[in-house]
């Protein structure tokens, strides 16, 4: 390579090992130019690097300004090769540049794409885009060689060949050398058109800066890029194939900033594409001094055991620290790595049990590293609108805790009800609606725990991946929780909470999940549980100015699917299950009754008729559903008392009729009160009661009182020492009076009134 | 073929032991039969260099078994933990007599394990005519693996009572053994080493007291990861008795192997392997190791009773006696697996009858 300027090294994102050996390369080297694959639209950022207030983990954010959702994050840590050959760059004052092909391009191209083929789905932003693509591409080759040494896998391979051994410089002619063989030989990568098409473009792309660096005359180019596509820049073609390729790209705007970023979201688990397994151990092999790097490691994870409150001594970790060493032993390594450490934790200090290590795995190999940027660096553009909306609706993120009463008739109220339901669906937890003070004040008021905490501006972060503005995201993330939902009652909520965030974009996907999941479930109550909140919301939607129809066109179909199924899912209850289904079918029966739709309620007062008629139904239920058609003045008095006395006849097992009762008097005796034709049925039925029945009955029966309120059962009391009385004067036109006055006379003479 | 019933490991296997210390050359921690990286490989099988073929003794996961011997590499004790039937003892067996090329050095754990078993006791006719001496003493294998520079096992450490389990603290400690009434004491040669097994169903019997504990390095065998791999090892094992024991049937086929194994696995994970249907899971543990003696006996029974293939019939009469441990509860179970999951089976149809004609 003498003769070229170029000096090619093949790295991998976010390796530890790499970065090493990158630095002493270039220290070597004393490069006069520094090519970084990464997006040259965000070279204007690049100063901000050493400013103060700069500490990794950051991402190098680039998005459209316009269309938000259209944006891709570089991460880097402070173990990324590409982080540390960027600050080289700066430090020494070199020229320091991206290569790859600039995102202003790719976003273009990719709207071309979308629109040959349009897609069904609504975009779902994800956090690297580009990085991800790339990633799949490129772990793939490195499982390949990691299988033929004989590893688990491409990632503990190139741990322990690159980044858990000593530096060498050497390293980056083997990896090209890796690299290129298995491109040479590896099986086409299953790509479409527009994928591989990406692919050329940005070699080309790079092809193209490295030339223009010769042409601007540098003697000692280093160029770092995947080690992927270290074979496609290391013979430069012909500039004009190239220059045909990248000809008259589309462009969109973009722009880059820095955002603060976390190895969380580093690592595989957040769905990052390149991202690593153990952020955290990167770390750790990054900063350790080689020699004690395992007991460094042992120590902190005895740290962390302690403030769990395991046991784990000093003695602890010399054993574990022997045991990981005669690992490494036996599987042939120089020094023990994640691996045999790992073990030796859970052999000596876990006796053998996974639980505890879960407790500290989150902490001691993802770490919780958040990174910060500088104050003048430009904000996520989910933060931006954030703080946009916060302003115009004078909504102050405070640290101290306040509550916020809301009146939903008015509209600045109403907006920023929608923001704190939205963020709330994101996960934000700024702001806390506490149910008590609504209830009191009834649907139109609203009361908040507003509380900031600093971890929400990572939370902020977090939520950028489902869009670039609080509505945006939001939806997106609502879409996708629907898609995921598994209960018919977690969907039937989440109806509720879009609509009180007002975001009829999410509403459309929301209402067909439930839909397309309330047709397949077979569990009646657990459509019946998801009428209430429904039923609320086809209620209150005006006040919050929402549009309902999607919900009532819902219930429209939901109900009669409860319906339907209702009376055989209250047959063969045990008392327990009955229980629990009337307080369902009660909920149900009191939201629909506000709804006041006809076809609704004709529909659901059918189903209640069958539950009152059928045999087989439980008894409470039965006594039930004849109550609430009765209250509906859906049936008349005479047909309740009729099934009153069915229910309550002689023949019948004492049990169920008690049952009955119970659920006919529905925890209110005011019907037996006012209605002297079902008092007397129920004062037969008592009185017919054998001795040893009514020993039996009556702790039923004081149950199914006891919920009563104490004037109710006063009232019943004072009636009951009274029996004969309603009797008399329901009776009374069937007086003979003629027959009534003629003992008259002999009264008065008896009590000595005169005439 | 031997008189014995059952042998050691060391002579069933002594040709494998001596090609693989033959094959030999990396380094070995003093007084081992062969290296770290050998006694591995017995246990897992291997192909030799010269062709030779090592039989896989354990089918599982390499992880476990490299922490097991580094362990004892590192000269701690190793504590393997695990259900019953998960080959604890069939991998400690195999451990020792790898490492010291004898299995023998075994203390078998119960309730009434008393302090002379572990340490040492007493000729009293020697004692009485002779008064204390060394000839008088009866070494435990415990004080001969140590004067030896052996492995020596102990089973079921946790039925051990506690008070006699920390007799062990000293010796794994200070590798010595102190004989006050004679005013010596036994220091372990190097390669001295104990293999402990303990089942973790029963923790609560004597558990180990965390000075005891934190001796050991601990090494959970767990149940078989997939149902290929408990067919492999069921497979296996019922070969090899049928060949120990002078079984007359044929080795059954892997179709009824996997029969047996996949009853097993559902009553055990309680639920169906194609994950549709819930079951009840009985109070019996279902480990491999009866999944293996149910095939057993269904093979003695195939070779004495019936006409030396094993068919559905031979194994239903053992399936009900592992499976129905408790005669009310597990009852239920087996009925209702039989009728919601056999009968579905168009393929099962044989060892449902087979079943139901056992009641």
């Amino acid at each position: 390579m003498a003769d070229t300027p170029f000096h090619l090294f093949g790295i991998r994102h976010h390796g530890p090992g790499c970065a090493r050996s990158l630095l002493r390369a270039l220290e070597t080297l004393q490069p006069d130019c520094i090519l970084v694959e990464g997006p040259p639209d965000g070279e204007a950022a690049l100063p901000l690097l050493t400013a103060p207030g700069m500490t990794p983990p950051v991402a190098l954010l680039i998005y459209n300004p316009e269309n938000a959702g259209e944006a891709v994050f570089y991460p880097f840590a402070t173990f990324s090769p590409e982080w540390n050959a960027l600050q080289y760059g700066l430090a020494q004052a070199i020229p320091t540049r991206f290569m790859d092909l600039p995102i202003t391009h790719q976003f273009a191209l990719r709207q071309m794409d979308q629109e040959a083929v349009p897609e069904t789905e609504p975009p779902v932003h994800t956090a690297a885009d580009a990085e991800g693509t790339e990633g799949q591409t490129y772990s793939d080759p490195l499982d390949w060689l990691g299988r033929a040494a004989g590893y688990e896998d491409g990632e503990s391979w190139w741990n322990h060949m690159v980044e858990e051994r000593g530096d060498s410089l050497e390293l980056f002619a083997a990896i090209r050398e890796a690299m290129s063989s298995v491109r040479q030989e590896a099986p086409p990568r299953r790509l479409n058109a527009a994928e591989a098409r990406r692919e050329d473009l940005r070699e080309a792309h790079m092809r193209r800066c490295m030339r223009q660096a010769q042409k601007e005359g540098f003697s000692r180019i280093a160029v770092i890029c995947g080690a992927w596509h270290i074979s496609a820049l290391a013979e430069l073609p012909t500039a004009k194939a190239d220059n045909d390729l990248l000809k008259g790209l589309p462009k969109t705007r973009v722009e880059a900033t820095w955002v603060p970023w976390s190895y969380r979201n580093l690592s595989y688990a957040s769905g990052y594409g390149a991202g690593v397994r153990a952020p955290g151990w990167y770390e750790h092999l990054w900063q350790s001094a080689d020699g004690s790097r395992g007991i460094q490691w042992l120590a902190r994870a005895a740290a962390l055991f302690r403030e769990e409150g395991l046991d784990c001594s000093s003695a602890h970790i010399i054993e574990a620290s022997r045991l990981a060493d005669t690992l490494a032993a036996l599987h042939e390594r120089p020094q023990a790595g994640l691996e045999e450490l790992f073990e030796a934790l859970r052999s000596v200090v876990c006796m053998g049990e996974d639980t505890p290590l879960r407790l500290i795995e989150q902490r001691l190999i993802v770490g919780e590293r958040l990174g910060s940027t500088p104050e003048n660096a430009p904000a996520v553009p989910l933060a931006r609108d954030l703080a946009a909306q916060q302003k115009s609706l004078r909504l102050k993120p405070e640290a101290l805790r306040k509550t916020l009463d809301l009146d939903l008739r008015q509209a600045n109220d109403l907006a920023r009800s929608h923001l704190l339901h939205r963020l709330v669906l994101l996960d934000i937890d700024w702001g806390r609606l506490s149910r008590t003070g609504r209830s009191t004040k009834g649907s139109f008021h609203e009361i908040w725990e507003l509380q900031w905490e600093p971890e929400l501006a990572l939370k902020v972060i977090e939520a950028s991946r489902w869009g670039n503005s609080v509505a945006e995201a939001a939806t997106a993330l609502t879409v996708d929780k629907a898609r995921n939902a598994q209960a018919l009652a977690v969907l039937s909520e989440l109806v509720d909470k879009v609509l009180l965030a007002d975001l009829s974009a999410a509403m459309a996907a929301v209402t067909q999940a439930l839909d397309s999941m309330a047709a397949v479930i077979s569990d009646v109550s657990q459509i019946l549980a998801a009428i209430p909140a429904l039923a609320k919301v086809a209620r209150y939607g005006n006040v919050r100015q929402t549009d309902t129809a999607l919900v009532e066109h819902l219930l429209q179909t939901l109900v009669p699917r409860a319906a339907i199924g209702l009376p055989g899912a209250c047959s063969a209850l045990d008392d327990d299950a009955a229980g629990q289904m009337r307080d369902t079918i009660t909920a149900a029966h009191q939201a629909l009754r506000l709804l006041q739709a006809d076809g609704i309620v004709d529909i659901w007062h059918a189903a209640l008729t069958q539950l009152a008629q059928s045999p087989q139904c439980h008894s409470l239920l039965g006594g039930l559903a004849s109550r609430l058609l009765f209250d509906a003045q859906h049936a008349a008095l005479d047909e309740t008392a009729l099934r009153m006395s069915l229910a309550l006849s002689t023949g019948n097992d004492p049990a169920p009729a008690a049952a009955w009762l119970e659920g006919f008097l529905n925890k209110s005796g005011m019907v037996l009160l006012h209605d002297n034709q079902l008092w007397s049925l129920v004062d037969d039925w008592l009185s017919s009661l054998s001795a040893e029945h009514f020993d039996h009955e009556l702790p039923l029966l004081r149950r199914a009182f006891s919920a009563f309120t104490p004037p109710e059962r006063r009232q019943l009391g004072e009636r009951a020492q009274s029996p004969a009385t309603p009797a008399r004067a329901a009776t009374g036109s069937d007086w003979d009076a003629r027959r009534a006055t003629l003992p008259v006379p002999l009264l008065h003479q008896l009590l000595g009134i005169p005439t | 073929m031997t008189q014995t019933l059952r042998q050691h490991a060391e002579q069933q296997f002594a040709e494998e032991l001596e090609a693989l210390q033959k094959a030999d050359t990396r380094e070995r921690p003093e007084n081992w039969a062969m290296s770290p990286w050998a006694v591995a490989n017995y246990l897992l099988g291997c192909k030799l260099d010269n062709g030779f073929e090592i039989s896989p003794k354990y089918i599982g996961s390499r992880r476990i078994i490299e922490t097991a011997v580094a362990t004892l590499a590192t000269d701690r004790a190793l504590l393997l933990f695990g259900v019953p039937g998960t080959a604890k003892s069939w991998v400690s067996e195999h451990l020792a007599a790898a490492i010291s090329g004898d299995s023998t050095m075994l203390i078998q754990g119960t309730a009434g394990t008393s302090e002379e078993q572990l340490r040492y006791g007493w000729n009293y006719a020697q004692l009485l005519s002779k008064g204390p001496s060394r000839d008088a003493l009866v070494p435990s294998p415990l004080m001969r693996a140590m004067e030896l520079g052996k492995t020596a096992r102990v089973e079921e450490l946790t039925r051990i009572p506690a008070d006699v389990q920390d007799t062990l603290i000293t010796i794994l400690s200070e590798k010595s053994l102190p004989v006050p009434e004679l005013g010596i004491e036994a220091q372990a040669v190097r390669g001295f080493n104990v293999i402990a097994t303990a089942n973790n169903r029963d923790k609560g019997i004597n558990e180990l007291s965390s000075a005891l504990k934190r001796r050991f390095n601990t090494v959970i065998l767990p149940v078989p990861a997939n149902e290929a791999e408990e067919v492999a090892i069921v497979t296996k094992r019922v070969g090899e008795l049928g060949r120990a024991l002078q079984l007359p049937g044929e080795p059954p086929a892997l179709a009824e192997v996997r029969r047996v194994v996949q009853i097993f696995r559902e009553l055990r994970n309680g639920q169906t392997e194609d994950g549709k249907t819930r079951l009840k899971s009985p109070s019996s543990t279902l480990s491999t190791a009866e999944a293996i003696s149910v095939l057993n006996s269904g093979m003695a029974m195939a070779g004495h009773f019936g006409d030396g293939v094993l068919r559905a019939s031979d194994v239903a009469a053992s399936l009900v006696g592992a499976i129905i441990k408790d005669p009310v509860q597990d009852a239920v179970v087996w009925r209702e697996y039989q009728e919601t999951v056999m009968k579905e089976r168009s393929d099962w149809k044989d060892l449902y009858r087979a079943c139901r004609d056992q009641e």
